[in-house]
Parts: C-alpha cells; sequence; structure tokens
C-alpha cells in the first residue's frame, strides 16, 4: 500500500502551486523591482517543493497504517482536550483547567480516574505556585481569583 | 595562545556563582530530560527555552544552562537503554547492545559508572577538539561570501538526513515546507507576504512554538497512540563494585569511542547515530576474539557512549563557527542563539566572545558536574525512570503550553502550537523528517538574505551562486550529500540493523 506518499505528495504540488501563485500576487516593492524581489525565493521553494513532491508520487514509500478505530478516536479526545485546555485557561484559570486537561490526559492514556486528577491538581498548583511566587510570572487565576492575596 | 586567553575569559564567565548555579540545574535537568522516555533531548531544550526568557537570564546564562541541558542529555539517553533496553534517542541504541546485557546479569550499576566515566571522556576530548577547531573553522569562514552562505545552507540541508537516513527527498521536502513557513511575515523590503491580514502572522511565525508543537505535542500523540502509558518493567540496580583496574580497562575504548566521535559529529551529514557506531564496531574489530560483545562486555558499553557524547560535542563546531547546525538537537540550540539576538557563525567569535568561550568553558565544567553528578546521584535518577509515562507525558505537555503561554500572555499561541503538533504528528506517520523543517524555519531569512546579498552584487545573474572554487566545492558536497544515501544508506543501514538486531533479547 503506498497511498499515504501519493496523497501527500499531491497535496505538496497544490500547496506548491498556491504558494507559487501566492508570490506572483505580491506587490511591487517601493523603489522599483530588484534583481531578487520579494517573489523570488517563494518561486525557488515551490519548484523544489512541487518536483520533491513529484517523487513522492512516482516512488513512494510503503505507507504506515494510520490508527483508525479506537486509538483513533483516543488520539480525537487528546488534541480536543489540548484545544479546550487552551480555550478555558483564561476563563477558568490556570489551576482549574490544567487540573481537568492534564487529569483527562493521565486518564486517557490509563491511569485510575481518582489518580488522574489528583496529579492534574498537584501539578496545576505546584506549577502555579512556582510560577507565581518563584519566577515571577503570572498565570491566570481566572475562577479562583477570589484567592488572590491583595 | 590567543585562544587560552578567551578559554580563561570564558572559565571567568562560566565559573560566576549563578552561571554555575544554572549550569548545574541544567545538567541535573538534562540528565533527567535524557533519561526520562518520550523526552528527547531536542524535545526537552525547546520545553526550556521560553522558561529561560521567563526567568529573564541574560544570554550566557540562559546558553550555559540549555548547554548543559543538552550535555546532560546525552549522558542521560543512556540510563534507560542500560535499564530498559530502550535507548532514550537514536544514538544511545548502541549502548544498548551490551548495556543492557550486563544490567542482566546483575551489573547494572557498573555498566553505569563505565557508561558515565566514558560519556565523560568523549565529551572531554570532543571539547578539546572544539576549542582547537573551532576559532580556525571562524576564521576560515570569514572568507565566505553570501553566495557560499547560500551554498552552506543547501549543504545543510542535503546532509541533514546524515548518509543513514532513509530517503533524502522527504528531507528535501521538509525543508522546504520550513522555508515556506519562514517566508511568513513581512519582509525586509516591507512586502506582506502570505499573512492573509492576520495580525498575529505580520511578525512571522515564532519558531519555538513551532518546535515546541511539532516535538512535544505530537510526542504525546504517539505515546498515546502506541498506548505505551504504562512503561516498561524496570530493572533494580545492584550496589557499585569497580575498581580503578575496570575504569583503566576502559580507557582505550573511550579515548579510540571519543575521537571518532568527534569527527563523526563535525563532519555533516554523519551525527552521533555514525559516531556511536563506529565506535562500536570498531572496539569490537579491535578488541577481537579476546572480547564478548553483545553479552555485556564493558568495552562495548564505553565505545559507542563516548562516541556518542563526541559526537554531540562535535556537533557543536559547524552549528558555532557557521551557524549551521547538524542535528535537531543543535538546531534548538540554534533558535535559543537567534532568539536571544546573536547571530551565530564566524563573527560570533569576534563579536560576542565571553558568549562563546563562556559556554565552551560550561560544556567542560558541565562535564565535570555531569560526571559528579552521575555516579551518586544515579539511585535518584533511576527511581524517576519509573513514573509512567501517562503521568509524565500530560504533565510535560503542560510545561510546554506554560512556557509558550508565558512568552505573548495569549492563548493565539497555545493554538498554533497545538496546529503545530497535530502536522508533527501526521508528518512522522510519513516519515518526513520533523528536523529539516525546524531548520527551514531557522535558516530561512538568513538564506534568502544571503541570496539578496549574491544577486546584488552580481546584478541578477544567477551564475555567481557557484563562480568560486570554495561555492562549487560546497555544492558538490551538497549534491553528494543526497545521492550517497541512495547508492551507501542501504548498506549502512543493514549493518547497523544486523548489529542492533542481535543485541538483547526483546529489543523493539
Amino acid at each position: 500500500m503506498t497511498f499515504n506518499d501519493r496523497i501527500f505528495g499531491v497535496l505538496m504540488i497544490v500547496l506548491a502551486v498556491a504558494y507559487g501563485w501566492g508570490a506572483s500576487q505580491f506587490p511591487v516593492p517601493f523603489g522599483g523591482s530588484e534583481a531578487v524581489g520579494p517573489e523570488t525565493f517563494p518561486y525557488l521553494l515551490a519548484v523544489v517543493l512541487g518536483l520533491s513532491s513529484l517523487y513522492l508520487i512516482v516512488r513512494p514509500d510503503p505507507d504506515n497504517a494510520w490508527p483508525w478505530s479506537r486509538t483513533g478516536i483516543e488520539l480525537v479526545i487528546a488534541v480536543v482536550v489540548l484545544l479546550l485546555y487552551t480555550a478555558l485557561l483564561q476563563p477558568l484559570g490556570f489551576i482549574i483547567s490544567t487540573t481537568l486537561a492534564v487529569g483527562t490526559l493521565c486518564w486517557r492514556m490509563g491511569a485510575s480516574l481518582p489518580k488522574a486528577y489528583v496529579t492534574g491538581a498537584v501539578a496545576g498548583v505546584v506549577v502555579f505556585l512556582i510560577f507565581n511566587y518563584a519566577l515571577g510570572l503570572a498565570l491566570p487565576l481566572g475562577l479562583l481569583s477570589f484567592l488572590e492575596v491583595g | 595562545m590567543e585562544t587560552l586567553g578567551y578559554l580563561m575569559d570564558g572559565f571567568a564567565v562560566a565559573l560566576a556563582p549563578h552561571n554555575l548555579m544554572f549550569a548545574l540545574l541544567g545538567a541535573f535537568l538534562g540528565t533527567l530530560i535524557g533519561a526520562l522516555p518520550g523526552l528527547g533531548p531536542a524535545n526537552g531544550v525547546a520545553i526550556l527555552i521560553p522558561l529561560a526568557f521567563t526567568l529573564g537570564l541574560q544570554p550566557e546564562t540562559a546558553l550555559i544552562m540549555l548547554t548543559s541541558v543538552y550535555a546532560g542529555a546525552m549522558y542521560g539517553g543512556r540510563i534507560s537503554s542500560i535499564l530498559l533496553n530502550i535507548p532514550g534517542d537514536e544514538p544511545a541504541m548502541m549502548t544498548c547492545l551490551d548495556g543492557y546485557p550486563m544490567a542482566q546479569k546483575g551489573k547494572a550499576a557498573e555498566a553505569l559508572a563505565i557508561s558515565a566515566v566514558a560519556s565523560f571522556m568523549g565529551s572531554l576530548i570532543a571539547t578539546i577538539g572544539l576549542i582547537l577547531l573551532a576559532p580556525l573553522l571562524a576564521d576560515f569562514a570569514l572568507t565566505f561570501g553570501p553566495a557560499e552562505y547560500f551554498a552552506l545552507f543547501l549543504l545543510a540541508f542535503a546532509t541533514l538526513g546524515g548518509i543513514t537516513g532513509k530517503n533524502p527527498v522527504k528531507t528535501v521536502v521538509a525543508a522546504c515546507i520550513g522555508l515556506m513557513i519562514a517566508t511568513v511575515g513581512i519582509d525586509t523590503t516591507g512586502v506582506q507576504r502570505y499573512t492573509f491580514n492576520v495580525l498575529e502572522l505580520y511578525e512571522g511565525v515564532d519558531f519555538i512554538i513551532a518546535i515546541v508543537g511539532l516535538f512535544a505535542i505530537s510526542e504525546l500523540l504517539f505515546f498515546i497512540e502506541d498506548k505505551a502509558g504504562g512503561g516498561k518493567e524496570k530493572m533494580t540496580v545492584n550496589k557499585l563494585t569497580l575498581s580503578w583496574k575496570d575504569i583503566r580497562e576502559i580507557m582505550p575504548s573511550s579515548i579510540r569511542g571519543g575521537i571518532l566521535g568527534f569527527i563523526a559529529g563535525v563532519l555533516p551529514g554523519a551525527g552521533a547515530s555514525l559516531g556511536s557506531f563506529i565506535g562500536y564496531t570498531l572496539e569490537k574489530k579491535i578488541v577481537g576474539k579476546k572480547g564478548y560483545f553483545g553479552q555485556g562486555d564493558p568495552r562495548g558499553v564505553a565505545g559507542p557512549e563516548a562516541g556518542n557524547n563526541g559526537a554531540s560535542s562535535g556537533a557543536l563546531v559547524p552549528m558555532l563557527t557557521l551557524g549551521v547546525p547538524g542535528s535537531g538537537t543543535t538546531a534548538v540550540l540554534l533558535a535559543l542563539l537567534i532568539s536571544l539576538n546573536i547571530t551565530p557563525g564566524p563573527l560570533m567569535f569576534t563579536q560576542n566572545a565571553d558568549i562563546v568561550w563562556g559556554v565552551i568553558a560550561a560544556l567542560l565544567i558541565g562535564n565535570f558536574l555531569l560526571l559528579v553528578l552521575n555516579i551518586p546521584l544515579v539511585g535518584i535518577f533511576v527511581k524517576l525512570l519509573s513514573v509512567p509515562p501517562m503521568y509524565l507525558l500530560p504533565i510535560v505537555t503542560m510545561i510546554a503550553f506554560v512556557g509558550i503561554y508565558s512568552i505573548s500572555n495569549t492563548t493565539f499561541d497555545l493554538y498554533f502550537m497545538v496546529a503545530f503538533g497535530v502536522a508533527g504528528y501526521v508528518l512522522r506517520k510519513l516519515e518526513i523528517p520533523l528536523v529539516p523543517v525546524i531548520l527551514g524555519l531557522l535558516l530561512g531569512p538568513e538564506m534568502e538574505k544571503n541570496l539578496r546579498h549574491a544577486m546584488d552584487i552580481s546584478d541578477g545573474d544567477w551564475t555567481v551562486l557557484w563562480n568560486s572554487g570554495l561555492a562549487i566545492g560546497l555544492w558538490v558536497f551538497a549534491g553528494l550529500g543526497l545521492i550517497l544515501p541512495y547508492i551507501v544508506g542501504p548498506i549502512l543501514r543493514r549493518r547497523m540493523k544486523v548489529a542492533t538486531g542481535t543485541g538483547g533479547p526483546e529489543s523493539d
């Protein structure tokens, strides 16, 4: 099976063409055009990427299997957790969001539920304390901001 | 003699109490990073860069700390090779061959101590080599014009996969992707390129975000996929009984390994993996039938381990003198230099002499610290090894988040990091190497600048790029770097496979 490299090669050729076309749309820099304008280097890259992607399509390597089944879902869960962690970092505050994110990741990787969330909470509190007091970097407190010492 | 004077100044920098403290901290963290599964040296150094900024460290202090981390990670890699038969990173692979059998025979403590001594010797030899060679190379590099630099960058990309690399075309694709990302932002003539009018993209893509995402986040995803959360069975460490005689016996192996490793590290395209591989095979040849390689011969631990450490110090030579890194970890160190506003290359030796020589002195001091740390404290590192990855990796991920968040206090960067992580996972699945992507990101602006300079000088004549003998030589080597893997690569790879395949009974 050699689909991976072929599909990737096609995608990269599309990228190379789009990138090269993008470069042709650059405005001429102030002061007139020079020997090497802003578009020259991108053109070179587009050509090299296009040619090497073509090679991938013609001579692809054997595929690595993609994790479709359950493992695939676990991966999607992990990415969603990371995105939610990012989204909730400021509203919920560092400690709560870290407890949830690290806890969920530990749990999905095989730790028991209580252990996972305790790990998350301890890690969150410890890192928060180190950063806020030892390193002087303010991490958001969010919902816990009432704890803030004036 | 001039060099000696600089080196003394370097020691003055490196021995300043706070620098020494950070060197110690770095050495400790580095050993930890090297020892823990799923945290390669490149990955570990990358995560620590934003933290070094947060601490508001002086450039030389930050660089000294992270160089110690780098040196420490090479030490740490051997711990999991010997105790678990899992190499912490690729170059540590050869250490498994005799280290793990030694541990199985109940000589884990001896294997660890021998490898520490050998690592020390390898690094020491290579650091001395670095002190001798780097100023010469830096002087030579001053004669490089923009065309030569352009060719040199090409050479760096072409040889990055190494002659043992699998598919050079994939290296080229990866390098293009990295260089393309580097063109995002406002260029030197003030033209916006590929910013899509997103304000955050005007200044380009911060390579630290890219590096942390590509390495740390994709590693987490790989661990989840492999369901490796539980970790492996731990080996018990016996009480150390090592005599001076044992140390004397491994000395010749360590010295040979160190010298070979250094050469492999300096040469483009060879790298630490080849250094430790040559170190091992040479030992096997020299010792011949008298040895019992593969069954726990101490010299089989010392040779590759010295080679591995020699190569990692040797790899600093092209990075410091030419600004062209030869490995993933040195690429990350280059990222640190660029973000500290230090332009690596020959001029650094004159303009930032205190920093360069401070770092080199720190490398020497770091080695002593590591030797002292490693023999008595090995028990602590072994304990930490038994922390299962299911707890470790989420925490590492969280630290990566904190580090990136601390750069600009915005969540935009974090989304970007996650995106890079997913991209890194996909690329690794396709066996597209990540290091060229990062190198492309780092070298892109310099490469384009040199191309522009060369063309401005020649008034648009492209032949200027291969007009001098030096430039032609660099082009030829770059070409060889791409072609040789097809010719020599399969043979070398097969040999390395045969060698490692017969290693442990359960090698994976």
